[in-house]
């Protein structure tokens, strides 16, 4: 399935990459996305899908916008 | 007493006198500093109902006991004044100069009152105090004024200035310092303006009295190094706050044409990694390791600093996606001395209004050239519509009418900054509840909103996350005068507060101790607003009433079909009273005021309203 990964602020840099698409098996969670895109998972991090935040282990979609991002506190 | 100078100076400009004032211990533990002093002072020397812009009215300007002092972040300083724009305690927080150079000249605070006779700049070393003509600048933007102060005492003297803004009495005026720093935006530009003076610039060549001066150095270098470091491996400053715009997209929690939208395709255009690209030069306050000033080229050619509120509010809120453009617009409210985020939603309000043909006009979203005109025309207060716009949009739909009041993206008479609440109760509360009007420094809860809980919660986690929030971000960093970002942004732990707060006064209190003043200064400013209002009603603390509209409810996206509800929100807000100790209009009851060391000042209030 057709899931695209986006990364917010500091990330893009730090990872390499902004937006990509990755076809990835049925039953592909949250977590296992973040460890395909290696994305340090000792970071602070608030990853949401489809603009909602995650729950851990939760299994995505086709389709699914996985967005992950540093947790901000708003300035 | 180590931690403070001891004293306060008190000028007037009526009558050019100035005296040094001492306080006492007590007034300096109770009340810390900065907002503490401020509200505290505006609170015992302001007769309720003067006019915020007449020479009744008192500008103060107050440090905090970190202030100055080499540390993390300690380059800021408290500005404050009845507002202009919500009739209460306004305040705001600035990067500057002063904050060392006005210590160093051996004052915690300076009152300026009355009014000048003629454009004045007041200059201050040490125990000398001149009134000085700035006929030369008046009328000129806050570039030119800047570098004529720098010309004449060179570039490390403490500067505050005004620009066109605040000597037309723009209600959201805001004070400017250095290349791109503003604060104030409750109106404290236009109360310089109302007194008319142009600049206050500082010099010190004392010491600040400190209980362990070779401990707090050693700490205090130590620690911005710390902070470099962290900054450089958390990567915030490559975007710096601007960071936030791309998520605040995802989420549907971006302020797209006056907060209509939640999120718009093209917002990509202007978000951190854009902005970062388009980066020429990085500036920031003083004593700051983690600098976020972003500074781009603007359309004209300019060096424009941007952030995400001045990003947000300038661009996609006016459906303005280009970089340059919004680089534009953001020059031009810093050079007039325009609060950004007021700026931004008094355009986006007119345009809407226009829209939905409450005013006749030719004025769009999108329109680039049309929102620089009207700036200049707001700044200048020129023709009609200037004079209006000018005034905030709580009192242009007030004009306007037409129901426009509802889309008027305000509270108390302040514009609320970039963060979209169509959805996000806990945020709205925070917009609702700050003291001073829709501030996002109090209190900012989205991602918690997000991540802990869930978005469509009203309970009264979300109510104590906000009061937990004001009592840090409103509180703490307020009175103890610091820049929130290495806590907020790159976890820089709390504890080192209390840490540098014992090395340099002696004291050792706790967080606990901390959160007490701030809820005694939380008080206080509602004492304040409760003399000025004293028939305050809740409703003063409800978000925009678009919010609420079951017809401005987004198509599609994330929060397809949703709104904020009334009767819940309203239960949200009772939570957030009944934690506080709050009576049912927002006011803290005697019992709380009597808790935090501030009955006899309650007593003080019932002259003009009611506790209960
Ligand atoms: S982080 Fe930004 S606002 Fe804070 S002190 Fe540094 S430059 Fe100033």
């Amino acid at each position: 399935m057709k899931i695209t990964v986006k990364l917010i602020g500091p990330f893009v840099q730090l990872f390499g990459f902004s937006e990509k698409e990755l076809d990835v098996p049925g039953g592909t969670t949250a977590d296992d996305l973040i460890g395909l895109v290696s994305i340090d998972r000792s970071r602070p991090k608030i990853v949401t899908r489809n603009g909602r935040a995650v729950v851990p282990g939760e299994a995505l979609a086709e389709g699914d916008r996985l967005v992950i991002s540093p947790i901000y506190s708003g300035g | 007493m180590n931690g403070w100078t001891g004293h306060i100076l008190r000028v007037n400009l009526t009558t050019k006198t100035f005296k040094k004032e001492a306080f006492s211990e007590d007034f300096a533990r109770k009340w810390i500093g900065g907002r503490g002093f401020a509200v505290k002072i505006l609170y015992d020397e302001l007769a309720p109902g003067i006019d915020p812009l007449g020479p009744d009215n008192k500008f103060i300007v107050a440090l905090g006991p970190i202030a100055g002092i080499p540390a993390p972040n300690t380059g800021k300083a408290v500005v404050a004044g009845k507002s202009p724009s919500t009739g209460g305690y306004g305040d705001g927080n600035i990067g500057t100069r002063v904050a060392e150079q006005l210590r160093k000249a051996g004052y915690d605070a300076l009152i300026v009152e009355g009014r000048a006779a003629g454009p004045t700049m007041l200059y201050i070393e040490d125990d000398k105090v001149e009134f000085l003509p700035a006929d030369a600048v008046w009328g000129q933007g806050t570039y030119v004024t800047n570098d004529w102060i720098y010309a004449k005492y060179g570039k490390s003297v403490g500067v505050l200035n005004i620009g066109q803004a605040g000597e037309n009495l723009v209600r959201y005026a805001v004070v400017r310092s250095l290349e791109g720093r503003a604060g104030g935006r409750t109106g404290m530009g236009a109360v310089m303006g109302s007194k008319l003076l142009k600049a206050v610039v500082v010099k010190g060549t004392k010491s600040i009295p400190q209980a362990d001066p070779a401990g707090m150095k050693k700490v205090g270098h130590d620690d911005l190094r710390e902070v470099h470091r962290i900054d450089k491996e958390a990567g915030w400053s490559i975007q710096s706050t601007n960071g936030v715009l791309a998520w605040c997209n995802e989420v549907a929690a971006l302020p797209v044409r006056n907060f209509r939208k939640t999120h718009h395709p093209d917002a990509w255009k202007c978000d951190g990694e854009r902005l970062n690209n388009a980066r020429i030069a990085t500036y920031g306050c003083p004593n700051c390791t983690m600098r976020c000033g972003i500074t781009i080229h603007d359309e004209e050619g300019r060096e424009s600093e941007l952030d995400y509120e001045n990003v947000g509010l300038l661009g996609p809120n006016l459906e303005i996606f280009d970089l340059p453009a919004i680089g534009s617009l953001n020059y031009l409210c810093d050079d007039y001395g325009i609060d950004t985020m007021s700026g931004g939603c008094v355009l986006s309000f007119y345009a809407d209004a226009i829209d939905r043909g409450a005013v006749p006009g030719g004025y769009k979203f999108g329109d680039v050239a049309g929102s620089k005109a009207l700036l200049g025309q707001i700044a200048r207060r020129e023709g009609e519509i200037g004079n209006i716009l000018a005034e905030g949009s709580m009192r242009a739909a007030r004009k306007f009418g037409h129901g426009s009041i509802d889309y008027a993206m305000q509270v108390k008479g302040l514009e609320v900054a970039a963060y979209n609440c169509k959805f996000i109760p806990g945020m709205a509360l925070a917009f609702g509840v700050s003291p001073i009007g829709a501030h996002h420094k109090e209190s900012w809860v989205i991602t918690f909103e997000l991540k802990q809980t869930s978005r469509e919660s009203y309970g009264p986690e979300k109510a104590q996350k906000v009061i937990d929030l004001q009592r840090i971000r409103g509180g703490l960093f307020e009175y103890i005068v610091a820049c929130r970002f290495p806590w907020i942004e790159v976890g820089w732990s709390l504890e080192n507060y209390p840490k540098y707060f014992k090395l340099v006064s002696g004291l050792d209190w706790t967080l606990d101790d901390f959160w007490t003043i701030s809820d005694r200064i939380y008080s206080m400013i509602k004492l304040f607003w409760l003399r000025e209002y004293p028939e305050t009603d809740r409703k003063l603390d409800y978000p925009p009433a678009v919010w609420f509209d079951p017809a401005n409810v987004d198509t599609e996206g994330p929060i397809a079909g949703k709104h904020l509800e009334v009767d819940k929100y309203d239960g949200l807000l009772q939570h957030y009273y009944d934690l506080r100790g709050y009576d049912r209009r927002g006011i803290p009851t005697k019992a709380t005021l009597e808790r935090l060391g501030v009955a006899e000042e309650g007593r003080a209030a019932e002259k003009f309203g009611k506790l209960s």
